[in-house]
């Protein structure tokens, strides 16, 4: 057969996928067709050439030796219903076309071909090169082969469309799936950690904790992500003010039940919140008491000299604000660390001073939920100071940040791994 | 710079004695001054509070308190520290909620003889720039 096979699938695949056309009944391709004594079966395929079909192509392929070449025969053509498999005509393929028109489209298969293979067509189409039969055999045979022809190759289109279609989805799966992998092994070792040091049994509750807030932390990742695709396209696509400040507050409240979610999860187990294992390695080398730090939000222009100015003073206070925070943590850790030092070394009991210290333990809480704190309002700040569409800008640049840092951490994580010294 | 807190001076402070500002100061880092008040003495509570323009009542050895008087030295601001032994805790914070109409927390910031409020408020208005003016006309800040 001189034309290729694959080719003209393709061809065919478009010109099907262009007329949309469709077969009510599903045909069982395995079946046997029988063969009456030495019939052979005739295969034409409709091709059509002009300029709105224009990836139409005509195939007559035939079982018979009778002849190496395609020839095109469009009087032969005519309307084949498919078949069901139990023998039922189906309804016919919508379009009804004049077999002379241009348009007209017909797939027919050779029966014994199809059946070796019902996964490629062009198996279908290979090994005849004969084409039009006397037209004296029984056409209703003809007719119903060529028919389930059409359907086996009808649907073996619709199956590689969608394991194309699934090949994609895997693909975005696995991606997310290495991610929060990576998140989990870096959970797994802390938990490991914790699970060897807490031998009361408080770590049930613990781990619900955080497994929960592990659960929605995923979740609202990939809601941010959404959030920043979103306001990319509003950006723009110039749409108007009242439907960006609509993004704008859901971006803004967005972040703000991440900081509930926090408090949340800081009450179970404050140091999984501060130790920051639940974000990725790249977010972690900049975390500030279980989080960004505020003074990040301030990276953008502002435009006018009003703008400037109250940033300035913004930049200014946020950077008081985190200071005094910090010297706070600070003093944390001198007295907790005088606390757990202090007491006779040479006694061999320590509850008293591990148990005060347990005490002084519990402001951490408060230190994570006033840095969340003082994050809120720096965002609010900045709202109210730049323009609708200098929010809008400024936190898709701030959601970006974030994502490539991400972006970052996973790429960290599959560098090569490091040739081993002998 | 910060210096670990000695034994002995911890011990001094655990022990109720005397220099509690030791203790209060030790984490300063950079040798901040703030004029620690009174301690625990829950009958001139209310008069601490109309004497002095900005001042802070909390637990001794409170580390949000220190944040809190970190931000306002920063501002500028001396403040008046006033450490609760945890004894008189409940007896201040009684009085102090009782002049104040409603519930008062540790720490706690009165500014011009008011409640001000707590970090959480203390925080927000100076990240809107509200509190410096607030300082200004009490009488905690000049220039």
């Amino acid at each position: 057969m001189p034309f290729s096979n694959l080719p003209l699938l393709v061809y065919i695949y478009q010109i099907w996928e262009e007329e949309g056309i469709e077969a009510i009944e599903t045909w069982n391709v395995g079946e046997q067709q029988e063969l009456e004594g030495d019939e052979e079966s005739k295969l034409s395929i409709a091709l059509d050439i002009n300029s709105t079909c224009a990836k139409v192509a005509f195939v007559i392929i035939s079982k018979s030796m009778n002849s190496p070449t395609p020839q095109f025969v469009p009087s032969r053509l005519s309307i084949y219903e498919p078949i069901h498999q139990i023998g039922i005509w189906g309804e016919n393929f919508k379009r009804n076309g004049n077999p002379n028109t241009s348009t007209s489209l017909i797939v027919e298969v050779d029966n014994k071909l199809e059946n070796e293979s019902e996964t490629t067509s062009h198996e279908m189409l290979a090994p005849t090169n004969n084409y039009e039969q006397e037209a004296s055999k029984p056409i209703d045979k003809i007719q119903r082969r060529l028919a389930q022809n059409r359907e086996a190759a009808r649907k073996s289109r619709l199956r590689k469309k969608a394991y194309v279609q699934q090949l994609e989805n895997s693909r975005l799966k696995l991606i997310q799936l290495e991610q929060e992998l990576q998140r989990v092994t870096q959970q797994g070792l802390y938990m490991g950690g914790v699970l060897e040091g807490s031998h009361i049994g408080f770590s049930g509750t613990v781990n619900s904790g955080i497994a929960a807030f592990e659960m929605e932390y995923g979740r609202w990742v990939d809601v941010q992500h959404r959030q920043i695709c979103e306001l990319r396209t509003a950006l723009n696509a110039h749409i108007s003010d009242i439907e960006l400040r609509i993004l704008v507050k859901s971006g803004m409240g967005h972040y703000f039940e991440l900081f509930r979610m926090k408090s949340t999860v800081a009450k179970a187990d404050v140091f999984y919140v501060i130790s920051g294992v639940w974000k990725t390695s790249a977010e972690r080398f900049f975390s500030w008491i279980g989080g960004f730090r505020p003074s990040e939000l301030l990276k953008l222009d502002p435009l006018t000299e009003q703008q400037i100015l109250e940033v300035c003073n913004l930049k200014q206070s946020c950077q008081q604000a985190e200071d005094a925070l910090s010297q706070g943590m600070e003093k944390l850790q001198e007295t907790v660390s005088s606390t757990v030092a202090g007491g006779p070394v040479a006694e061999d009991s320590y509850i008293p001073q591990v148990a005060t210290a347990m005490e002084k333990l519990e402001a951490l809480v408060s230190f994570v939920n006033q840095a969340d704190h003082l994050r809120q309002e720096t965002l609010q700040q900045m709202s109210r100071i730049l323009t609708t569409r200098q929010a809008a800008r400024g936190l898709l640049a701030l959601g970006e940040y974030f994502h490539r840092l991400r972006a970052l951490s996973t790429l960290w994580a599959t560098r090569p791994p490091e040739p081993s010294l002998p | 710079m910060q210096e670990a807190i000695s034994y002995k001076s911890y011990m001094a402070a655990t022990a109720g004695g005397r220099s509690r500002l030791h203790n209060f100061l030790e984490g300063a880092g950079n040798g901040g001054e703030h004029r620690l008040v009174a301690n625990g003495c829950e009958n001139n509570v209310t008069k601490l509070v109309v004497e002095n323009a900005v001042i802070v009542f909390g637990r001794r050895g409170c580390c949000m308190c220190h944040v809190v008087n970190r931000l306002l030295l920063g501002l500028g601001v001396n403040p008046a520290v006033c450490e609760v032994d945890e004894e008189k805790e409940e007896a201040v914070l009684h009085e102090l909620s009782v002049t104040n109409g409603g519930g008062v927390q540790f720490p706690a910031v009165f500014v011009g003889g008011k409640l001000f409020g707590g970090l959480d408020r203390v925080m927000s208005t100076h990240i809107t720039g509200e509190l410096v003016p607030i300082l200004k006309e009490a009488g905690a800040l000049w220039l």
